[in-house]
């Protein structure tokens, strides 16, 4: 027959973590692991032991149950410690299953474990597991790295190297390399890969792959074919519904993209990331009951995740107020200044609760509220533009005009060239009955922003790069989240060091704006090519 | 609210008694095992059959629940390559105490440098489930074979006992065209196998299951095809 080769150097020495919630998988896996020649073996019977054992040591082999009761499960403890850094490139986090979930086999790849055993768990499965986690872990250290290091074409030189010898871990150095060629933006090489592989076979991620290539060269009809296909062949194959959903979404069928969402959160029961995607659908739609009982579910699951957001809550507080049940969205908005400590979130919330009590016809409060955020919002316009819309419209309702000029001033200068927004700002001064006010507030601020962008412009033109600057910096401070002004800012910021020579204070200014316009939108246009004008300086 | 009494939603204890029962039956192998271990060989054939109904207890669990999921478009199918020779290993390591006890010699002729796709899970049952049952039916040999075949992978498992009784190869032909009429876990077997071995696809071909008397012992043979 065969032999069971004596293993047992690459056991010695290495440290071990459990996570059990039944006391006798803990003393069994114990026991497996010392007599693969394991001494240093610590056992955690929930999460947060786990996590406490984490903080404290470093650990080589992670054993972790996937259901354990109540609190984080088994996958969710692993991506708050990569989420934390408390496991290294080297942990082998191998999760011990009584059955196979849609969670564990096709979730999001960057939070996989190593490998899943399915329960019985028995000694000779173990041993050949381990051993072959840990080979692969060892092979493949040198490309994980770079790929945490956001080397990408270090990343794919290192995958090639390895692809060039004989493999055991083929498919995988597969999928980073063309995840990697996504990131860099080079589908065409990814495209090859896809085709490649599927020349042979129908592998779903393979196809799927294809479809998301399909999905960012904007060819919608025919990525919605290929993940539909994907999910034909493989019913409960979770990445090619979430990408199908986005692509019945920016095709306009909103419908479509949230029976798809539904059906991920049914695969998926525990992702807070797709009941939240599921509630913003639902909300989008108008669907408040779906929207609201998904909200409910994400806050609930988000508890002890890392993905627990506030924006979740302040979402939940708007659909419950519009469902006519104010008493739980203001619950909802208590509750989120509590758990959140952040200035910021406390006067979001506050803006709501206005809004909240002024929909729901208790005019006593909503007007102590508009009162009190008058008086603190004043001239604050750093606040996100959804924020100081509903404030204006708070002020509005309240009858506050002044308070509303300047928050719908601010909004108005703050995003002059957001054409939705300026027409949202038109249609709550038309609501309130102050037909052409807002048109007339809009035009007029709109112009003033307009203006000194221009002067700031001759001024650049003419070459008086200081005054221009100057102009900028000044109009930056007014409006913190002016897309517009903090482009030219960092651009004549570029021009000026060009001519002169480089400056830290300059470099800081335009880094500072280009993260900023990144942050409040990632597809804007410019941005790409005044960054890469200001790294060409640098070098 | 509505004060009417209703059903107890029974998925939401099946999720957490599924995951109570593999605890149970994973503690309950290791312990059957271990003080097997310690018998005299005589009395460690006597006490094996013990091994045989645990295991029989976790097949029929593994084949409910996959069955379960499957009709309802649940089950995470993973079609992954494997490594034939690792794979075979495996599933030959987790029988390898139940045959010795029971004084059966089990012979692997697997392609060491293949590697194939299938649903680890999913075949792993399958194959483990037929060891299992010919390790009841054998005489003292087993053989497991894992080979390449006119482009699909082909595993047999393949005993000397007295071959499989009619009713048993005509119900293995009737659940290959679509009909089960064997009851019993003899049925569940079955329409398991033939229910993997239908989800694997490639290229328009499907993978396919056969009963068989004869094979290199001449006794029952049971033969899993994958494209």
């Amino acid at each position: 027959m065969y032999e069971v080769k004596d293993t047992t150097p690459l056991f010695v020495g290495k440290n071990y973590l459990i996570v059990d919630d039944f006391q006798g998988m803990r003393s069994m896996m114990r026991e497996m692991l010392r007599i693969f020649g394991g001494k240093n073996i610590d056992t955690a019977t929930n999460a947060n032991e786990a996590i406490a054992f984490m903080e404290k040591n470093r650990y080589d082999v992670v054993l972790c149950d996937y259901n354990l009761g109540t609190g984080k499960n088994g996958l969710q403890i692993l991506e708050e410690g990569k989420y934390r850094n408390l496991i290294g490139l080297a942990t082998a986090w191998i999760i011990i299953t009584a059955e196979k979930t849609s969670d564990l086999v096709f979730g999001a790849a960057e939070h996989m474990p190593d490998d899943y055993i399915i329960k019985p768990v028995n000694e000779a499965t173990m041993r050949s597991r381990l051993e072959k986690v840990l080979a692969k872990k060892a092979a493949l250290v040198n490309v994980e790295q770079a790929v945490r290091a956001k080397n990408h074409a270090l990343t794919v030189s290192l995958c090639d190297r390895l692809l060039a010898t004989p493999q055991t871990n083929t498919a995988e150095l597969l999928r980073i390399k063309t995840s990697t060629l996504m990131t860099m933006g080079h589908y065409d090489l990814a495209s090859q890969v896809f085709n490649q592989i599927l020349a042979k076979r129908d592998v779903p991620w393979a196809k799927t792959g294809l479809g998301k290539v399909a999905f960012l060269r904007g060819e919608m009809e025919l990525a919605q074919q290929l993940f539909r296909e994907v999910i034909r062949a493989n019913p409960a194959y979770l990445e090619a519904h979430d990408w199908l959903a986005k692509t019945y979404e920016s095709q306009g069928n909103l419908d479509e993209a949230q029976n798809v969402l539904a059906r991920s959160v049914e695969l998926s029961p525990t992702s807070v990331i797709r009941q939240r995607n599921l509630g913003e659908m639902a909300q989008k739609r108008g669907d408040l009951d779906t929207a609201a009982n998904a909200f409910r579910k994400t806050i609930k699951l988000g508890e002890h995740s890392i993905h627990k957001a506030p924006s979740v809550y302040l979402n939940l507080a708007r659909v419950c107020s519009d469902k006519g049940i104010p008493s739980e969205a203001l619950q909802v908005l208590k509750n989120v200044s509590q758990e959140f400590e952040s200035h910021e979130i406390r006067l979001h919330a506050k803006v709501l609760e206005g809004s909240v009590y002024s929909k729901s016809g208790d005019h006593n409060n909503a007007l102590r509220l508009a009162r009190e955020l008058a008086a603190v919002t004043g001239s604050d316009s750093a606040l996100p533009a959804s924020v100081m819309l509903e404030a204006t419209q708070l002020f509005l309702s309240t009858g506050n005009k002044e308070a509303a000029d300047n928050m719908a001033q601010a909004l108005v200068k703050n995003n002059h060239e957001n054409a939705s927004l300026l027409v949202q700002v038109g249609e709550l001064y038309d609501q309130a009955g102050m037909h052409g006010k807002g048109e007339e507030l809009i035009t007029q601020s709109r112009q003033e922003v307009v203006e000194s962008n221009n002067r700031a412009v001759m001024l650049a033109k003419e070459g008086k790069l200081d005054e221009a600057i100057q102009l900028l910096r000044e109009a930056r401070i007014l409006l913190p989240n002016n897309k517009r002004i903090m482009v030219n800012l960092a651009n004549v910021a570029v021009l000026a060091m060009r001519q002169n020579s480089v400056n830290d204070e300059l470099m800081q200014i335009a880094r500072d704006c280009l993260a900023r316009v990144a942050e409040l939108d990632p597809q804007e246009k410019w941005c790409g090519q005044v960054q890469a004008a200001l790294d060409a300086l640098s070098v | 609210m509505e004060n009417k009494e209703t059903a107890p939603d029974i998925s939401a204890f099946l999720a957490s008694a599924i995951h109570d029962m593999k605890n149970s039956i994973s503690v309950l192998i290791r312990f059957l095992d271990d003080n097997i271990t310690k018998l005299e060989p005589a009395a460690q054939r006597e006490a094996a059959p013990m091994l045989y109904e645990v295991q029989r207890v976790n097949d029929n669990l593994l084949q409910m629940l996959a069955i379960y999921k499957v009709g309802n478009e649940f089950y995470p199918f993973d079609l992954a390559e494997n490594s034939i020779g690792e794979f075979v290993r495996e599933v030959a390591d987790q029988n390898k105490s139940l045959l010795d006890y029971l004084g059966i010699t089990l012979d692997i002729d697997c392609d060491e440098e293949l590697y194939w796709y299938f649903d680890h899970e999913l075949v792993a049952g399958v194959i483990a489930h037929a060891l299992n049952n010919a390790s009841h039916y054998t005489k003292d040999k087993l053989r497991l074979v894992a080979k390449e075949e006119d482009g699909e992978l082909v595993m047999r498992v393949e005993d000397n006992g007295r071959g499989y009784p009619n009713q048993v190869l005509e119900a293995g032909d009737a659940v290959n065209k679509g009909v089960n009429f064997a009851s019993g876990s003899t049925g569940l077997g079955l329409y398991f196998s033939s229910m993997v071995a239908k989800l694997h696809q490639n290229r328009g071909k499907t993978g396919s299951m056969q009963l068989e008397n004869g094979g290199a012992f001449g006794g029952g043979c049971f033969i899993l095809r994958l494209p």
